[in-house]
């Protein structure tokens, strides 16, 4: 019985790993490569959405994410979760996400109605990481 | 691939109808309904969401969204098995999803109301009504009274067929 306790603990642990062991150099720049895929080839979405730039995410993930938001550039510029709030008032927790990079200039977090691939009403919320971010990912 | 632009005819009471007048589909040039929402997509909506019309007129469905795609689809048993808010006899008509600047068209030509959604914005209120004709045109349909399984956020956005014959054109801030 210990011994099942202990290796359900240690899967445990290395998934929480897993999931936040971001910070990598392959994700800075797209494409971060697999698991990530570009959202815009899994659901019917802009390539590139003013406010958030090139979505990446791990199909895994959803709905939550990390989604991984690149400007026109490539360059990493934002992680942003997506939670429907229903699934919030009901209980449901998102905990342990991971994280495109450690540094993190700013946070937004809003309303959404909804789009392809989260079409209920959710949170985006949105993690600068560097001072410019915002305004390359709006243009 | 994603065609530039999609389009279709809804052909309700069939072909021969649309034949039979083809003046009145002629003069009835498309009306457009925009489909919209703020740049970080907190409101989405149809512009717009109210709309009087004459039987055979044709809409063009325009997604005016930057930062999201968008449907516009006719509640109909035949179209993912949702009630029906349409006129009898009235064919249906889905988009599929249009990325911004891409449209459709349909052409409606059974009179009464029609209502229809945006597939992913359905629960945030994203629905429009149609009225083609009058109460006073021979056949006209009035709306649905049955909610079904749509959303409330979805029945209460529906603006009232009296408003829209007032008015003509609709506007979310004239329901307001």
């Amino acid at each position: 019985m210990f011994r099942k306790i202990a290796l359900v603990s240690a899967a445990t642990m290395l998934g929480a790993c897993a999931a936040v062991a971001h910070d990598e150099p392959a994700l800075m720049q797209a494409p971060p490569g697999a698991p990530y895929q570009q959202v815009s080839e899994l659901v019917p979405l802009p390539d590139y959405i003013p406010g958030l730039g090139a979505l990446w995410v791990d199909p895994a993930t959803l709905p939550a994410g990390p989604f991984l938001a690149y400007d026109r550039d490539g360059r990493l510029s934002a992680t942003v979760y997506m939670t429907p709030l229903e699934a919030l008032r009901n209980g449901t927790a998102y905990d342990g996400l991971g994280i495109g990079a450690h540094n993190v200039s700013s946070v937004d977090v809003y309303h959404n109605a909804g789009h392809p691939g989260v079409d209920v009403p959710h949170a985006h919320v949105v993690l600068f990481h560097d001072e410019g971010a915002r305004a390359r990912l709006a243009e | 691939m994603r065609p530039a632009r999609r389009s279709a005819l809804a052909l309700g009471g069939g072909l021969l109808a649309a034949l039979a007048a083809p003046r009145l589909l002629l003069a009835n040039g498309p009306e457009v309904i925009g489909m919209r929402g703020t740049a970080r997509g907190e409101h989405v909506w149809f512009a717009p969401v109210g709309l009087a019309v004459a039987p055979g007129t044709t809409l063009r469905f325009v997604n005016d969204d930057a930062g999201n795609s968008h449907t516009a689809t006719a509640y109909h048993p035949a179209i993912l098995d949702r009630p029906r808010r349409i006129p009898r006899g009235a064919e249906p008509w889905d988009s599929g999803f249009l990325l911004p600047g891409e449209s459709f068209e349909a052409t409606l030509t059974v009179p009464g109301v029609y209502d229809y959604h945006c597939q992913p914005h359905e629960f945030g209120g994203m629905v429009g009504r149609i009225v083609v004709g009058t109460p006073g045109t021979p056949g006209w349909q009035p709306a649905s009274r049955e909610p079904g399984d749509i959303p409330p956020e979805a029945l209460a956005a529906f603006p009232p067929v009296g408003a829209i014959l007032r008015a003509g054109r609709l506007h979310r801030e004239d329901m307001a």
